[in-house]
């Protein structure tokens, strides 16, 4: 049995364990009196909030009970938000406006009014730069982070310092172009076009320090997010060999950020990986061994189930796989004699959130699943325990005919994720139909966030404002047991692994995908514009687009065969220490980080192929 | 009835967006088109040289990451550079491709571009009514047109039940290797890692591979094999996909002639893969190959299903792949035992196919060069 096996046991059990605490509240007393004791208390300590109005409302909503056996259902099963198995939430407070003074409980959070609890993470909002700020309290760090690459190093390190020029903090989210993505260097033959198109170009260390050039890297109020998931580990290498150029070795522990570095969704679903998928496997473990040994701010792997949901899985299935994912992760660590509580707080997640009724609790039952299996199985502490959670709104319900429509898509989705709790989101722009998003469409997809967050009411008084309902609870049980039993069958065909190699989740989320598709050309999936109230033409708008000009994309060629040419006697040697590391199946990120000093990403990816294979695509 | 349409569907390189093509190509399908799928994340040179050796009508191009003006152009100057500018292109890229884009890619030779919105029948309707004129013969004399369009040639005739000059397999000058075994076993990956041997060990010899992938009842095919293959995108391999058109034993009503044709076309050897077979399926009459290879692997069920299993008694070698599972061991000397029933001198080789490298996979490239001719 993998751990999968296991944790399906360990929800189940824990289900159990719920049941035999709600008798032992019905039948023991000195229980009885306990858990009715702690209900009373934190009831009792609940401060309150004051609506605009004036209307006074508990920071905090629990269900109307008393009966001992329900209050111990309600403790045990879901949790306090903030507490195991943290379906509620997995911080206290979320986004609730600071409390005044005068109104201070001891429930309520006195030293970091902005809602965030124990451990520095809170909410992040992506929210475009706008000169009109809302006049909210200062927080420490802002919650933007705007996803952003384009052309040549320069010209996105231009757009970064355009982005973040007012903010205190700069949190930057890099995107790559093709070549990047697929660990291919500028020059190689027939990339020529796709040079700097939907990201930035990068191939060597030194794009890599004009990339981040002016910004502090070591600084607390900075980060960098790379969205980049074949050549993670070489591209992640590059980063700490530009820092190091830049601020010396000592700046190697203070580096924050993520990478994505997403080994299994790009097989089940994003098709942009390089080598064998055991080989990439064994490169992301090493980096992550390294990574979260020597840089304990950064977050080595965003396990994503958002490209997975986006190629056409059901939502079920996007949330079973990327936990099963996330789970494989944590297995093969394990295995390797990392232990538990340096790895597991460094995972974190990333969900796509639709308009399918599901996702009223996808996120919830995803972060009690995650609770109780890395608690029970893993044995991981509190923090390891939390699932942290970016969701984006969906791209792919948004469509191009009366495309005006989307901004009331995404702002229903927008609902659905803070429903769920999400601890930071990203809204889609209502033009992405047609294009990188304009500046007009994105403005417009931010501030969705903060009419929803700031000028609305629901989600800024009150702790669980919608938590519990009925019909989220019916949702709760049949998405937790239709996640449950998609465990049980990639269980059955070896684990996660085994049944990605029979691709067994690509499969499955293709047939899921042409029944959605068939769904739009049959109507039953209503779409509105598309197959219901039709009006005819609303073709696309003319937009300016955003492409790389010849000149640059040479460019750009000429600078890495310069490159090339003043390092070819130290990337020769480099190359062969590497390829020697790897052969003896050592950790290779040491010799990685060596590498990328004197070689370009497609020499490295070149050398690693010779050793490991190629990636066989599936169809 | 007319043969069907053959169209090549591809995604460009450093672009991994398969979930519109796949979507599409059953819609094809659907409609009676044969697609020989390419895959995700390919040059523009894959691309042509399949077109070609397919002898497709026309290219069907899905780009979602950016510099399609590029691309979709630099398909169309390489085929007229190589002769086939016969050979269309079209292409579409949900909104990623502007009106714009759209008429610099039709200036430079691109037929259509479908925007976000068409309807996957209208995509169908158009591919069935642009690209089923019949061919005509090539003029040019580029030898790969040529071998390409008569192949054309030899299934249109066959599915017409006609008498084509049907070549005799005697004056074959290439080795002939056949690989069958059922679904699933790894037969494509086996033969792409022996590809690569082939190309490795030799710096000029040329391979054929003709591949069979089965017809949909009433419906078109997805001729798939080239997906998954990385070291057959090379020009020392011609490779052929074929529907098997109503036949049923794993070959197409053409097979034979196609066969006879490639092997006396200057190739050092033909592989030619059977679809994926069941226990009576004896695909290889009449010494259509010189060298069979039964590919399994090790869940074929308890061992009295190997009793069943007819190409145990004539495959020259069995190999049995993915033997990294679990019941490798036991599989691999029940194999063993099946085949010392048939007293003849038969090869067992135990593979990992997907692994780079593979020890098992050198000794079966061994076993096929050593009995070369």
């Amino acid at each position: 049995m993998s751990k999968l096996g296991a944790v399906v046991e360990a929800v189940e059990k824990h289900g159990q364990f719920v049941l035999d605490q709600v008798k032992r509240a019905r039948t023991d007393e000195n229980f009885s009196r306990q858990v009715t004791e702690r209900w009373n208390k934190v009831k009792g300590e609940i401060p309150i909030s004051r609506a605009p109005t004036g209307l006074p409302l508990p920071r905090l909503a629990l269900p109307e009970i008393d009966e001992p056996g329900e209050i111990a259902r309600y403790l045990f099963g879901e949790g306090l938000p903030g507490e195991f198995p943290y379906l509620n939430g997995a911080y206290r407070e979320m986004y609730l406006e600071p409390l005044r003074e005068i109104e201070t409980g001891s429930y309520g959070n006195k030293k970091s009014p902005n809602g965030d609890s124990h451990n520095g993470v809170r909410a992040r909002v992506s929210r475009a730069k706008t000169p009109e700020r809302p006049t909210r309290p200062p927080l420490q760090e802002e919650p933007t982070r705007l996803f952003s690459g384009l052309m040549l190093a320069e010209d996105t390190n231009k757009r970064f310092h355009f982005l973040s020029a007012h903010q205190r903090s700069k949190r930057l989210s890099t995107a790559f172009d093709g070549p990047t993505l697929y660990g291919i260097d500028s020059d190689a033959e027939g990339v020529f076009g796709k040079i700097g198109e939907g990201g930035v170009a990068v191939d060597t260390v030194e794009d890599m320090v004009r990339l981040y050039d002016g910004f502090e890297l070591g600084a607390p109020n900075f980060s960098a997010s790379m969205t980049i998931s074949g050549p993670a580990p070489i591209i992640m290498a590059m980063y700490i060999a530009a820092a190091k150029r830049r601020f010396g070795a000592k700046v190697v522990p203070n580096l924050r950020g993520t990478i994505q570095a997403d080994i299994f969704k790009e097989v089940q679903a994003q098709n942009e990986t390089i080598f064998p998928t055991e080989a990439s496997l064994r490169f992301l473990c090493d980096m992550i061994e390294w990574t979260t040994a020597n840089m304990p701010r950064w977050y080595p792997v965003s396990i994503s189930g958002y490209h997975i949901g986006e190629a056409g899985s059901t939502p079920v299935q996007q949330a079973a796989y990327t936990l099963s994912n996330g789970f494989a992760y944590a297995e093969m660590l394990s295995a390797r004699g990392v232990p538990v509580d340096q790895f597991a707080p460094r995972l974190s997640f990333f969900l796509d959130c639709g308009l399918d009724v599901e996702y009223i609790a996808l996120s919830r039952v995803s972060r009690k699943i995650w609770a109780i299996g890395m608690r029970d199985v893993f044995g991981a502490n509190a923090r390891g325990q939390m699932f942290k959670l970016h969701t984006q709104t969906s791209g792919r319900s948004l469509i191009a005919a009366e495309f005006k429509n989307n901004l009331t898509r995404t702002a229903a989705e927008l609902m659905l994720a803070y429903m769920n709790g999400t601890n930071s989101c990203h809204s889609n722009s209502a033009d992405e139909p047609f294009t990188t998003p304009s500046e007009e469409w994105i403005r417009l997809a931010a501030h969705g966030q903060a009419i929803l967050l700031e000028e609305s009411g629901i989600f800024r008084h009150t702790m669980n404002m919608l938590s519990g309902s009925p019909g989220m609870k019916a949702v709760e049980r049949a998405v937790e047991k239709a996640i449950l039993d998609e465990f049980r069958e990639i269980e059955s065909l070896g684990g996660v692994l085994a049944a990605v190699e029979n691709r067994y989740q690509r499969s499955q989320i293709q047939t899921a995908a042409h029944r959605y598709e068939q769904q739009i050309y049959d109507g039953t999936r209503p779409i509105v514009g598309l197959n219901r109230y039709r009006n005819g033409a609303d073709g696309m708008p003319e937009i300016e687009l955003v492409r790389t000009p010849r000149a640059k994309q040479k460019l750009q060629i000429e600078r890495l065969k310069k490159f090339k040419k003043r390092n070819a006697g130290k990337s020769k040697c480099a190359l062969d220490e590497l390829g020697a590391v790897v052969d003896r199946g050592e950790n290779c990120f040491p010799a990685l980080l060596e590498a990328a000093e004197v070689c370009s990403l497609g020499q490295i990816t070149g050398r690693l192929q010779e050793i490991v294979g190629r990636f066989r695509p599936m169809v | 009835m007319a043969s069907p349409i053959r169209i090549l569907t591809a995604v460009p390189i450093c672009d991994g967006h398969d979930s519109a093509i796949n979507t599409i190509n059953l819609e094809f399908i659907r409609h009676g088109i044969e697609v020989v799928y390419l895959g995700f994340h390919r040059y523009v040179s894959d691309i042509v040289r399949a077109a070609i050796q397919e002898d497709v009508a026309a290219i069907g191009i899905s780009s979602y990451n950016g510099g399609h003006i590029d691309f979709f152009a630099d398909v169309v100057s390489q085929l007229k550079k190589k002769g086939a500018n016969d050979i269309a292109v079209f292409g579409g890229g949900g909104g990623t491709i502007t009106h714009g884009d759209a008429r610099q890619m039709k200036c430079k030779g691109v037929d259509e571009i479908f925007f976000a919105g068409t309807s996957l029948t209208e995509m169908a309707e158009y591919v069935k009514k642009h690209y089923g004129k019949k061919k005509k013969r090539r003029m040019k004399s580029i030898p790969e047109l040529v071998l390409a369009r008569k192949l054309t040639e030899l299934e249109e005739a066959a599915g017409k039940k006609a008498k084509h000059r049907t070549s005799n397999i005697e004056h074959s000058t290439s080795k002939v290797i056949g690989f069958t075994g059922p679904g699933g076993a790894g037969k494509t990956t086996l033969i792409d890692e022996l590809v690569l041997r082939f190309l490795q060990r030799d710096s000029k010899a040329r391979i054929a591979i003709l591949s069979h992938d089965p017809s949909v009842i009433g419906e078109g095919a997805l001729l798939g094999d080239r997906a998954t293959m990385i070291n057959s995108q090379d020009d020392r391999v011609f490779m052929r996909s074929m529907a098997t058109r109503g036949q049923a034993g794993g070959l197409s009503p053409a097979t034979e002639s196609c066969l006879a044709l490639l092997a006396r076309s200057g190739f050092a050897h033909v592989i030619i893969e059977t679809v994926g077979t069941g226990q009576e399926a004896l695909p290889f009459r009449n010494k259509l190959v010189d060298q069979t290879v039964l590919v399994m692997n090790p869940d074929y069920g308890a061992r009295l299903q190997l009793q069943k299993i007819v190409m145990l008694d004539v495959a020259d070698v069995v190999v049995v792949n993915k033997t990294d599972l679990e019941r490798a061991k036991a599989a691999l000397s029940e194999i063993e035992q099946r085949l010392t029933q048939n007293k003849r001198k038969q090869e067992i080789v135990a593979t990992v196919a997907k692994r780079h490298r593979d020890p098992g996979v050198d000794e079966l490239f061994e076993l096929i060069m050593k009995e070369s001719t």
